[in-house]
């Protein structure tokens, strides 16, 4: 469950103030698949990285399973995103000099990487279509490669919570669809929270949950 | 993450190399300059450490060459006890040999007294003689044989038998030691009378004594005996022997003036101006008006008052006499080091820096995925100490290379010394500068807000 109270955003750029997100209130269920739409620049990536804590609001709460992020060290929010959170961006963000599955494994580095750990990550690229790709580097693979290789090192860590961004921003439609399969057959699978930001509303199947955003707000 | 950090600098292989190269090239130099000094501490404790006993010299001379002592007191060290050979030694500047002029790497005559010179038991030359030739022996005593380096002997191309001409004296060659050592391997040694006659050194002095003692005596106390037998008596100034002066009718101006050098004049505390043994005077610490008074006695032309007009050290404490002098030296290489090191710093800083300005990007992706600020630091840290630590392998296994060529090259003139320790600490040395140039950068990735980054993309 995650729960955001009264949540606003204020980026300063020098002396000027931009209000990404104005008094956002809203629940996901646990386990549920999530939109979030909306046009660009209204607060919809904002959103999205203060459930990840990536980012702190400038004032309300954001919750995940009744745990609020502000209160959160530093240190916790490190492990907070490295233990539950998976993270896909529009554009990939995979590590240039890292083949397929070392990006896979990239978020355990620190802490040492197991053979189990290792293997885990071979089977979910297999998963996702990518045997044949495994030892490649990143400018060896095309957009949607890529996409799925970053779809594949957010669920590597199991986590609670996996956050899109415009996951198929840069790749084309029947990709677009791929990718959308993968990350809809993982969440049905392991029962995952999965929060999509997008304003491609191809993808949206009846019954997915769908938070509207405008202007910072969530639109009625 | 070591594999990842590698991976890292050699995605960008030539500024990687290129600071990688600044470094080795500072640590060769490092290796070079620090080899000197310790090349010529490496040289005093081999040579000294070969010669067991006590040497003789005026006090405050650095070496032999620069003391002037009476020959006479010989007798007087010789009857200490504890005292098993007393050597005379005369030592002066080769300036001509074979026409050449000697400037650099110094020569030396040596002269020594043959006949104790074989009662010493233990002898660096004499036990370094090369087949094919002999030492000097009793019947060289009055001749110009002579013994010399094998550095000389191939420099000009003699061997025994062969006539070498020093300073204009013809010498006959019996024999070629070698010492291994670059202030042993310096010399033409022979008859010490010829030494003077050659040089024109007056026949009453000598440079030094070496103090053969007998074994197990202790050293600083047979030293403090043989100063103690000299404390308070004067060191004469120098005047020509009267055998020197023994030349022509002593007439006119000239003859006045030789008729004066020649009349014996002894300081009142020298053993000579009273008959019989010389006495052991121990006088009391001189008041300062008696100071001032001997002061003026010295400029007077009275020979120096110091207290002890002999100074009796160990090969061991002549050698750290040396390496005071070395200190100068040590001061400046360390600056020369410590220039081309913060060259090589801002190198390696620069190089990171860089490095992180390109990788904003990478290093939120890496928070975003739960890397701590420690391990971005520790990933940046990684990078620059192994740029520093290849660095530092490189820069010294080079320096010791460059250091054995220049030993090869220039036997005669240097004896650097790249001691293990010396590498180590390079390469020690060179893996801190690594991590210290990365901390900057590091600590500059460390702070950037994953968000900021990843917007930045």
């Amino acid at each position: 469950m995650i729960q955001l109270d009264n949540v606003t955003k204020v980026h300063r750029r020098g002396r000027t103030e931009v209000h990404a997100l104005c008094g956002v209130t809203c629940e996901i269920a646990a386990g549920s698949l999530t939109f979030i739409v909306g046009p660009s620049g209204s607060g919809k990536s904002t959103l999205l990285y203060l459930m990840g804590a990536l980012d702190e609001p400038t004032s309300g709460d954001v919750r995940v399973n009744n745990r609020s992020l502000s209160g959160l060290s530093g240190r916790e929010r490190d492990a907070f995103r490295r233990e539950q959170v998976g993270f896909v961006f529009q554009s990939f963000n995979l590590l240039a000099n890292l083949d397929a599955v070392d990006n896979t494994i990239v978020p355990f580095m620190p802490r040492g990487v197991s053979h189990e750990l290792r293997a885990r990550a071979v089977d979910l690229l297999c998963r996702v279509g990518l045997r044949d790709r495994l030892d490649h580097r990143p400018s060896e693979l095309s957009g949607g490669e890529q996409q799925r290789v970053a779809i594949a090192r957010a669920l590597l860590k199991q986590p609670l919570l996996v956050l899109a961004d415009e996951p198929t921003g840069e790749v084309d439609s029947q990709t677009g669809a791929v990718i959308f399969g993968h990350l809809r057959e993982l969440q049905a699978e392991r029962q995952t929270t999965v929060i999509v930001v997008t304003h491609d509303e191809r993808y949206i199947l009846p019954g997915d949950r769908v938070i509207k955003i405008r202007d910072g707000r969530i639109a009625r | 993450m070591l594999k990842f950090a590698l991976r890292n600098l050699m995605s960008r292989p030539v500024r990687s190399l290129l600071s990688f190269l600044g470094l080795t090239v500072a640590i060769v130099g490092m290796v070079g300059l620090f080899s000197v000094a310790r090349g010529v501490d490496h040289t005093l404790t081999s040579t000294f450490g070969r010669i067991p006993g006590l040497l003789a010299m005026q006090p405050g001379a650095p070496i032999p060459l620069f003391s002037r002592i009476p020959a006479d007191w010989e007798q007087e060290i010789a009857a200490v006890e504890g005292v098993a050979t007393v050597n005379s030694e005369v030592w002066q500047r080769v300036n001509l040999i074979d026409g050449k002029m000697i400037m650099s790497p110094p020569r030396f005559l040596f002269g020594t007294n043959i006949e104790t010179r074989l009662r010493l038991e233990s002898d660096p030359y004499r036990q370094d003689m090369l087949p094919g030739g002999r030492f000097l022996n009793v019947d060289d005593v009055g001749t110009r044989n002579t013994v010399i380096s094998k550095q000389i002997a191939e420099e000009f191309h003699v061997g025994p038998g062969d006539v070498l001409n020093v300073n204009g004296y013809e010498l006959t060659v019996v024999g070629i030691y070698h010492c291994g050592s670059l202030l042993l391997d310096t010399a033409v040694i022979l008859d010490i009378g010829q030494v003077r006659a050659m040089s024109r050194f007056d026949a009453g002095s000598v440079s030094a004594f070496y103090i053969e003692p007998i074994a197990d005596i202790d050293d600083r106390q047979l030293s403090q005996e043989i100063r103690d037998i000299f404390r308070g008596r004067d060191l004469e100034p120098w005047r020509p022997s009267a055998s020197d002066l023994n030349v022509g009718p002593r007439t006119g101006a000239w003859g006045a003036v030789l008729e004066f050098f020649s009349q014996p004049r002894k300081s009142p505390n020298s053993p000579k101006a009273a008959d019989g043994p010389a006495p052991k005077v121990v006088p009391e610490r001189r008041s300062s008006s008696a100071a001032s008074e001997a002061k003026g006695k010295q400029v007077d032309r009275s020979g120096s008052s110091l207290e002890f007009p002999l100074e009796v050290r160990s090969a061991t404490e002549w050698s750290e006499r040396f390496s005071d002098l070395t200190a100068d030296l040590n001061l400046f290489l360390g600056v020369m080091t410590a220039i081309g090191v913060s060259i090589a710093t801002l190198s390696i800083v620069n190089t990171m820096l860089m490095s992180v300005s390109e990788r904003l990007i990478e290093f939120g992706i890496l928070k975003a995925n739960g890397w701590s600020r420690i391990d971005v630091l520790k990933l940046i840290t990684c990078e620059s100490a192994a740029l520093g630590l290849t660095g530092g392998v490189v820069g010294s296994a080079l320096g010791w290379v460059v250091v054995g060529i220049i030993n090869s090259q220039w036997p005669e003139r240097v004896q650097l010394y790249a001691s293990p320790g010396l590498l180590a600490f390079s390469v020690c040395f060179a893996t801190a500068l690594g991590v210290l140039g990365g901390l900057y950068p590091a600590v500059w990735a460390m702070r950037i807000s994953p968000m900021e980054a990843i917007r930045r993309g």
